[in-house]
Order: C-alpha cells, then structure tokens, then sequence
C-alpha cells in the first residue's frame, strides 16, 4: 500500500528531516510512527500527503508513484487519503454535520450522496446525537472524534494521523485509539505518528522509529522504547 | 454540478456579506473610474457624429469683390457649375448679403454698411468634404474673385479640443481602473486570509484548485459586474438627461450634434461592462496567484 524507497528529504536550512528511509507498509496494516520532536514524523506523513516532495529517492502510495505525480493529479490522489492532526483542524463556524459533509461537498459528491454517508459515519464515531452542534461546543475527545469523522467520510484508502491524542487526557485518547482501531478493521490503513507511550505499549502493533531523520527501528507488534526482547529489526 | 454552482453561489455570497465594508468601496470606485471611461467613450463617439454632421454641411464660399463684373460673376458660376467636385451651388446676391449681415452684426456695425460695399457670393456644397479644399486651390485668384472660404480651421479646432478633453477622462479614467482593481484584490486578499483554514481543510480532503479558486474568482467578477452595471445606468441617465435638454436646443449646436443613437450607446454601455468583468477578473487572478496557494 505504502513503499519508501531510499527517500531524503533536506529543507533549505539544512536540517535533515529523512535520511535515505526505505520501508513497505501493507495493505491494512496499523502502524505507530514513534520518534523524539524533530525526528521526522511530520515531514514523513507530509511527504505521504505529498505536501513535501523529497530530494531523493520514490514513494509508492496505493501502486502509484506520488513523486512524480503531476501537480494537477494531487488533490486526487488525497482523496484516497484521510488526514487528522493534534489541532484537529475543524472549521469553527460549521457544524459537526457540516464539517464533515464539508470534505464531500469539495470533492462533488452529490446531496443525496453527502446525506446518506454523513449520518453513518457520524454513527461509527458515536456522534449522531452532537450533529447540530459547533465544534466549540464539544470536548476535546468529541473534537478529534469529527476529525476523524471528516477523514474517513471518503472511506480512504489510507488514514494518516499526526499525534491524534497529543492534545487529549488518557482516557479519552484510550477511546480514539479504539475508533482508529476500528477504522483499521474495515481495511483503511492507519499510520499514526505519536508520543502516547502506554497507548504503543498496550496495542502491540507495528511500530517505525525515526531518529533525527534515519529508521532506527521496524518492530512487529512492538513497543514505544527499545526492548531488550523485542526481536531485531525487519 | 449542481451542487457545485450551489457552493460556488453560497462561497461567493458569504465572502462578499463578509467583507462588505471593502467590497462596497471596490464596487464604488470601480463605478466612478467606468463612469468616467464610459463618459469619455460617449465624448468621442459625439465628436464623431458631430464631425460627420459637420462634413455633410460644410459650404465653401466663393466671395466676389464688390467690384466684380456680371460677365466675371457668370463666368465663375458656369466654371463651377461644371467642376467636377462641386455637387451643387447657389448664387447669393449683395442684397441677400446684406441681409445675412443684418442677424449677424450690431445695428452701430451695420450703419455704416451698405449693400454695395458687401461681395455676392457662390455658395457651393462639394461632393467630398476634403474637396474643400481644390475648389479653393481652383477658385482663389481668378478675376473677380475676393476671396474662397470654408470652415477647415474651426473644423479642426474643434476636433482638437474634443480629443483633448476625451484624453484627459481617459487618463483619469485609466489611473481609476487600476485603482479599482488594486481594491478588488485587496478584497480577495482578506477573502482569502478570512478562509485561510478552510482552504488548507479543502486542500486536505482533495478539493482541485480550480474547485478552490472559482469563488473567489467570482466574487471579483461580481464586484467588478455590479461596479460597471452602476457605471451603465448612470451613464444612460445622464444620456437621457442631455436627449432631454438637447430638444429645445437649434439643431446645428454642437450639443445636438453630438447626441447618440441609441446603438451608440447600447456599445458604449457593454463595452463599460465588459471592461468592469475584465477588471474584477484580473484583480482577483492577480490575489489568487499572490495570496492563494494552490
């Protein structure tokens, strides 16, 4: 689903943010994203969401070549993406229906389309009841909840989340971990960039560590630190 | 499609309700500076008309010394009786030309004028208004002949003064325009600032560029298409305005020369809306390409 092969990625002032990355990641597959501040995650999923070009090397998203993907064909190919952030990035003047219905209306789906998708997927986040709400009239947890409401919509190939709990207590994040566990299940593939240790610890899935711009670590079903026992990497 | 025209008028509408304290100063100063490109079209296209109404009167006279003969007065009118660029002409006695002077001078000025002191004269219509000019080449210097007029100079004079005045609207005008359009873009500027959030959400999710780009693009058109409708209406009132003074004007004032038809001024008016599409377009090409990153 996912292929880096020898990818760099240098900003103009010389920080290094990958270093000749190279890794596949399966169709289905949940993946932690784990590294210290600066370490790359962000410029990874960036570079995924072709927000960012490398200076080096090919990605492969879904068979498809992204690098050299004509700047036209981009927002196509994010529509087979679903993105949510710390900040959760929802319009503040829509409603929760609204700013989910919002990613269909940009893209042309039609009413009836945008009427029948909206409801189920605000069903599977558990926020029918909140449609008419504003974002500002939601908790922190029912925020993250529309974003990813609002990304997965689309029923994206791949889901990417940049550090979805960072901003959320641990029992609320328990709660979103377990909906990105759930979107997981239907096929999407998830890659989630964080720093929520016990989360790591406690689902055992893969996980990927970058270290000021290189792959220090591919685990299965590993945890957020190095393991003495955890096997050597793939 | 749809439901894209159906974003695209609901995108349009907020932007503009959203910053309605500059969009009207855009609207306004779009209408003055089309107000004044469409007066200054108006003036020229008046010249012109007034030029044309000129030419087809323009009358060379023939003034006879006032010691001509009747044999020099017949040979000249048979001369140009047969000259192939006079199309018609007449024969004006000193009598009649005396009471010609009689509406044109002061009684202290006509007091000391007599009838035989004043030339006859041939008052000839020339096929062409530039053949003027042979008949006077023809004509000066033969015997009998005092002198061979026609109105060339005041012709030119008057065309002078008319392109002179069009220039200077146009100037203003034009200074205005890029005025106008300057505010259209700082309009779509704020559009895009205020939407800021929204656009990197829109990008996110897939939106093309032209799907990001067409509301904005459309709220400087609107801009630009309301600002140059106003410009259209004040222009036909003030049409309207000068048809309806120009009835109690003599038909031979420059005012009523000058009057349009009413095609002149249906090109005049689309032209005004035209250039206020165009004007609002390039304002908000000119942000989209600055501001918007897409």
């Amino acid at each position: 689903m996912i292929k880096l092969d020898h990818v760099t990625k240098t900003y103009k002032n010389g920080t290094i943010a990958l270093d000749d990355v190279s890794l596949e990641i399966e169709k289905g597959e949940f993946v932690f994203l784990v590294g210290s501040s600066g370490s790359g995650k962000t410029t990874f999923l960036r570079l995924l969401l072709r927000e960012e070009l490398p200076d080096r090397g090919t990605i492969w998203e879904a068979g498809r070549d992204i690098v050299n993907l004509p700047k036209w064909r981009v927002p196509y190919l994010r529509r087979n993406l679903g993105c949510v952030f710390q900040d959760f990035r929802l319009l503040q003047n829509k409603t929760v229906f609204e700013n989910v219905a919002f990613a269909l209306e940009v893209i042309g789906r039609p009413k009836s389309v945008i009427e029948s998708q909206v409801p189920q997927v605000l069903d599977l986040v558990g926020l029918s009841h909140k449609r008419d709400n504003l974002p500002t009239e939601l908790s922190g947890g029912e925020q993250q909840r529309v974003a990813i409401a609002r990304a997965f919509v689309n029923r994206p190939l791949i889901l990417l989340a940049d550090e979805p709990t960072g901003n959320l207590d641990p029992k609320i994040s328990e709660g979103i971990m377990s909906l990105l566990d759930r979107i997981n299940k239907t096929g999407t593939t998830v890659v989630m960039a964080t720093h929520d240790k016990a989360l790591v610890d406690r689902m055992r899935l893969r996980v990927i560590e970058l270290d000021r711009g290189q792959l220090i670590r591919d685990q299965q079903r590993g945890v957020y630190g190095i393991e003495a026992d955890a096997g050597a990497p793939r | 499609m749809a439901s894209f025209s159906q974003y695209v008028v609901k995108e349009t509408t907020t932007n503009l309700w959203r910053n309605r304290v500059t969009t009207v100063a855009a609207i306004f100063t779009v209408m003055v500076s089309l107000f004044l490109v469409g007066g200054s079209l108006i003036l020229g296209q008046g010249a012109s008309n007034a030029e044309i109404k000129w030419q087809q009167g323009t009358l060379v006279t023939v003034w006879m010394a006032p010691s001509a003969t009747t044999q020099e007065i017949d040979a000249i009118r048979s001369q140009l009786n047969s000259f192939t660029y006079v199309h018609d002409c007449y024969y004006q006695t000193q009598a009649q030309d005396y009471e010609e002077a009689k509406h044109l001078l002061t009684p202290t000025e006509l007091s000391v004028l007599k009838p035989e002191l004043l030339p006859s004269s041939h008052r000839c219509v020339p096929n062409q208004p530039q053949d003027a000019r042979l008949v006077i080449e023809k004509f000066s210097g033969q015997p009998g002949v005092q002198i061979v007029t026609a109105p060339t100079q005041a012709l030119k004079n008057q065309q002078r003064t008319i392109a002179i005045a069009q220039w200077s609207v146009l100037v203003i005008a034009s200074v205005l325009l890029v005025s106008s359009a300057v505010l259209i873009l700082n309009t779509i500027r704020m559009a895009i600032f205020a939407r800021k959030r929204e656009v990197a959400v829109m990008k996110l999710v897939g939106a093309t560029n032209w799907f990001i780009r067409v509301p904005f693009i459309f709220e400087g058109l609107i801009q630009g298409l309301i600002g140059s409708l106003m410009a259209g209406g004040l222009l036909w009132a003030g049409e309207w305005f000068w048809h309806a003074r120009a009835a109690n004007w003599a038909p031979d004032t420059l005012g009523s020369q000058m009057l349009l038809s009413s095609w002149q001024l249906i090109w005049c008016e689309l032209i005004v809306i035209f250039l206020g599409m165009v004007i609002g377009s390039i304002g908000s090409a000119i942000a989209i390409r600055r501001f918007l990153d897409v």
